[in-house]
């Protein structure tokens, strides 16, 4: 019967709600981290969120990339340097990175070439 | 991925993971029975009925209903050779191997497009004819809807599909529960019958009746039959064609779920045609009530679990019509991949593409019912050629492999899926004789039709991929000295007033202004003393005709490095789309500047709500920001981006929405590689949408239209054939709709003409 509500409800409810609702489920299931509304800059945090836009610019020494990732409470940037290829980076795929919380120039919260693991998410395989 | 960065990557960021090792989205058994069998196992509800419905055309005094039984073991037989082929088939294609695939590999491209096009036929069936049997299941326990029963179909069919387009995924709970409340059902009352059978069977309510001879028992008929009856067969394909979705061992448990699926259909159906012949049902056209359902009220009366069986044949029969809305997409997407299809079919993220994918399926499923009036029977005998055209196709290409790969014990592999090609293409041509004047002549002969279809896209995009491959040419610092803007003055007002702004921001080489109404004279030179007006006559032309040859002969002075722009200002009475109703002239002249060669399309549009007071005065925007749109690397997308670059824009950026993961790590390293000198956004469309999308992305901007304006770049295919423009461009024209009305945001054509 919960299946059938569950069914039910993701049928009538606006689907960014259920989509939100999701990726909050989601990252409660990964150990260790700590939702994107929790963080405090410069301080150490293990986060997990999904490549909703993804960012290659070719002209920042040897090309920069960057994800910005969304956990259903908010959304942050991740940020590698002189990175050469994708290898993995795709959209809507789950990232867990740890690293030191930053700000960038427009007061969004970044990580600079964190470590990072994918792993499966709800919206991606 | 080359192995010295991988190796620093690895120091940097640890292991990176392929999506193939994300095993626990992965279907376990238990789920993905539901989800890839219920197609098969719902036939139960019908494939019974409609052997004995042949077999009574003979009259119930010849005795011909009692070959009931002996018919559904020779259906159950096929079955089993059938699933023992496949078996083979999920070994060998552990990545998936649908008919299409495995028969394009071994056999060849046409023996490819002709399961295809079977395939994409059955799937429409798929809809029409479990829909049909649903109702056939609700109907037989509340009589009162069997006069409407196509509007209750086609409303089921409307509901399935609204639930796809909202966009309902394969969800594990929302199959398992039909799917096995279902079967547990129908085993209940296999139990519940044999017990009382012990002591003598009850009595179906048509026990007894008679049926008259239409036609003589005789071998055709019995093939007839047993043709009919071969419908429990459908749908075994889906587990083969998911193989990939299963949890590992994935061949190894797609196999296992096959033969469960097996003898769950061959017990169940064996099962209830043994209860039919021995409750003594008779079936006939106006038969009230379906055989399930004359068995399910012989045996239990009208009661509770007599319901119950009727909820759950329906729900299992609706959902088996909801995998042919999964089936039809995957397909598609897998042909479009192909280039056999049209592109818009490649995305399956895509929501307008998804969607078109499948209101086809629901429209051709419900001018199916309709033109059939929602008689199963009737569906029956277009339905199950191209299942069989399926299997004997990729058991024949399974076979070949076996023969050229040569596998270990590959003698013993072969001949069984050898036997199966040769068992179910005796099937086939069972049901095509016996079918044929029934209505499987439409399906024979729309197969080609389709076929030819898939053959011409795919020369299409061949010849356009060619013209695109090799980029000869590469962004190189384009300035606006390349840049010619031909303003387009209908009459003076706020949006050519707005248009003056933005192309006077750029300083372009040259700017011009047209007009045909000699009374925009005066207001002009108070507007825009600096620009010439030119007045074009009208006479002897049509607008567009004098307008495009103006461009023309503009263009012939021009070198092949300069862009033209013919800038379209325009006022909007209101949002919605009433607009381009309103304005059919302005909307055609839009799309026939589009296809003259060498000419870009800027459009300005104003909103009457905009229009401020103060812009009467021209005003130029601070700050452009250029948006190139983007989905793959070719010449199309580079001449758009330099383009953007005559523009000066304070920022220049290349986007792509709602593009395939797969297709994201492409793009990215492509993008890197191709060293084009502007930064690329990658934008996830989480529900498909990419309209939405672009609309949320371009307002981050906050354009105003007088100090800040987003300009979109939208590269687009002009192919010489106009009915092949369908082919190419929808994403341009939706982004184009949704970008009309937002403020401040200016959208530029610009066409890459093919040969």
């Amino acid at each position: 019967m919960a299946g059938i509500r569950r069914a039910f409800e993701s049928i009538s409810r606006p689907p960014e709600e259920v989509r939100a609702a999701t990726l909050r489920a989601w990252r409660d299931s990964l150990a260790g981290t700590t939702p994107i509304a929790d963080l405090e800059p410069r301080k150490r945090f293990k986060v997990a969120g999904v490549i909703q836009n993804i960012r290659i610019d070719p002209r920042e020494g040897g090309g920069s990339i960057e994800a910005t990732i969304i956990d259903g409470t908010g959304e942050m940037i991740a940020k590698w340097l002189g990175r050469p290829t994708m290898s993995g980076i795709t959209l809507g795929t789950g990232l867990i990175m740890e690293g030191v919380i930053g700000r960038d120039e427009d007061g969004e919260l970044v990580i600079l070439n964190p470590e990072y693991e994918l792993v499966s998410s709800p919206e991606h395989g | 991925m080359s192995r010295a960065p991988a190796a620093i990557k690895r120091i940097f960021v640890g292991r990176p993971m392929s999506s193939g090792e994300l095993e626990h989205t992965l279907l376990p058994k238990t789920i993905a029975l539901p989800v890839f069998a219920s197609d098969p196992l719902s036939s139960n509800a019908y494939a019974t009925q409609e052997a004995m419905l042949v077999l009574g055309t003979a009259g119930t005094a010849s005795g011909a209903l009692g070959l009931t039984i002996p018919i559904s073991i020779a259906v159950a037989c096929v079955l089993a050779i059938v699933v023992s082929s496949y078996r083979q088939t999920v070994h060998a294609y552990p990545s998936g191997g649908g008919a299409y695939r495995v028969s394009a590999e071994n056999l060849g491209m046409l023996p490819g497009l002709l399961a295809a096009a079977a395939l994409l036929g059955d799937y429409v069936l798929t809809v029409a004819v479990s829909i049909t049997a649903g109702v056939d299941a609700i109907s037989s326990a509340v009589s009162s809807i069997d006069d409407h029963r196509v509007i209750v179909a086609v409303g089921f069919v409307i509901l399935v599909t609204l639930a796809n387009l909202r966009g309902v995924k394969e969800s594990g709970t929302l199959f398992a529960i039909p799917t096995y409340g279902f079967v547990a059902s129908i085993y209940l009352l296999l139990v519940v019958g044999f017990v009382k059978c012990a002591g003598g069977c009850p009595q179906a309510e048509s026990a007894g009746d008679q049926l008259k001879a239409l036609e003589p028992l005789g071998f055709f008929l019995i093939l007839k039959a047993f043709a009919a009856g071969t419908t429990a067969l459908t749908g075994v394909e889906a587990i083969a064609d998911g193989t990939a979705a299963f949890r590992y061992p994935q061949s190894k448990n797609a196999a296992t779920t096959l033969s469960v699926m097996g003898a769950l259909t061959i017990s169940m159906f064996l099962g209830i045609s043994w209860l039919a012949d021995h409750t003594n049902v008779i079936f006939h056209h106006d038969a009230g009530r379906t055989v399930v359902a004359q068995i399910g009220a012989a045996i239990y009366g009208e009661g509770f679990l007599f319901y119950l069986l009727q909820v759950m044949t329906a729900a299992i029969l609706i959902l088996a019509a909801n995998t042919a809305y999964q089936d039809f997409p995957r397909l598609s997407s897998i042909l479009a991949n192909d280039n056999f299809m049209p592109r818009q079919f490649r995305n399956r993220g895509d929501r307008l593409v998804f969607s078109n994918g499948v209101i086809i399926l629901a429209t051709l499923a419900s001018i199916l019912i309709w033109a059939f009036d929602a008689q199963l029977n009737a569906l029956i005998q277009l339905y199950l050629i191209g299942v069989f055209i399926s299997f004997t196709l990729s058991q024949t290409g399974l076979t070949r492999r076996f023969r050229k790969v040569k596998p270990q014990g590959w003698k013993v592999k072969a001949l069984r899926s050898g036997f199966g090609a040769i068992v179910t293409g005796i099937v086939l041509l069972v049901i095509i004789q016996t079918k044929f004047i029934g209505g499987a002549w439409i399906i024979l002969a729309s197969i080609p039709v389709i076929m030819y279809g898939m053959y011409s896209v795919h020369s299409h995009y061949q010849d356009v991929a060619r013209q695109l491959a090799h980029p000869e040419r590469r962004p190189h610092d384009r300035r606006p000295t390349h840049q010619r803007f031909v303003v387009y003055v209908p009459k003076v007002d706020a949006a050519t007033c707005r248009a003056v702004g933005y192309v006077r921001s750029i300083s372009a080489a040259e700017v011009t202004a047209v007009t045909f109404d000699p009374a925009n004279e005066a207001a002009w030179e108070r507007l825009a003393p600096d620009v010439p007006l030119i007045q074009l006559p009208r006479a002897g032309f049509s607008n567009t005709k004098a307008l495009r040859r103006f461009l023309r002969d503009k263009r012939r002075e021009l070198g092949s490095d300069d862009f033209l722009t013919v800038v379209i200002p325009e006022v909007l009475q209101a949002g919605g789309l009433s607009e381009i109703v309103r304005h059919p002239r302005m909307h055609r002249l839009k799309a026939s500047l589009l296809s003259e060669p060498g000419v870009q399309v800027l459009d300005i549009p104003i909103t009457k709500a905009d229009i401020h007071a103060m812009t009467d005065e021209v005003q130029e925007p601070g700050r452009n920001f250029a948006l190139v749109m983007v989905a793959s690397i070719n010449n199309a997308m580079l001449q758009a981006i330099e383009y953007a670059e005559t523009l000066r824009p304070t920022d220049l950026r290349a986007v792509s929405f709602g593009l395939e993961p797969e297709a994201v790590e492409k793009l990215g390293d492509d993008w890197l590689t191709a060293r084009i000198p502007h930064p690329l956004e990658i934008e996830a469309a989480p529900f498909r949408d990419i309209g939405s999308s672009v609309l949320q992305y371009v307002r981050q901007f906050e354009a105003d239209g007088i100090d800040r304006v987003v300009t979109v770049i939208i590269p687009e295919f002009v192919v010489p054939k106009k009915r092949h423009q369908i082919l190419h461009g929808q994403t341009a024209l939706i982004v184009k709709r949704h970008l009309l009305f937002e403020p401040g945001v200016v959208v530029v054509s610009v066409p890459y003409h093919l040969d």
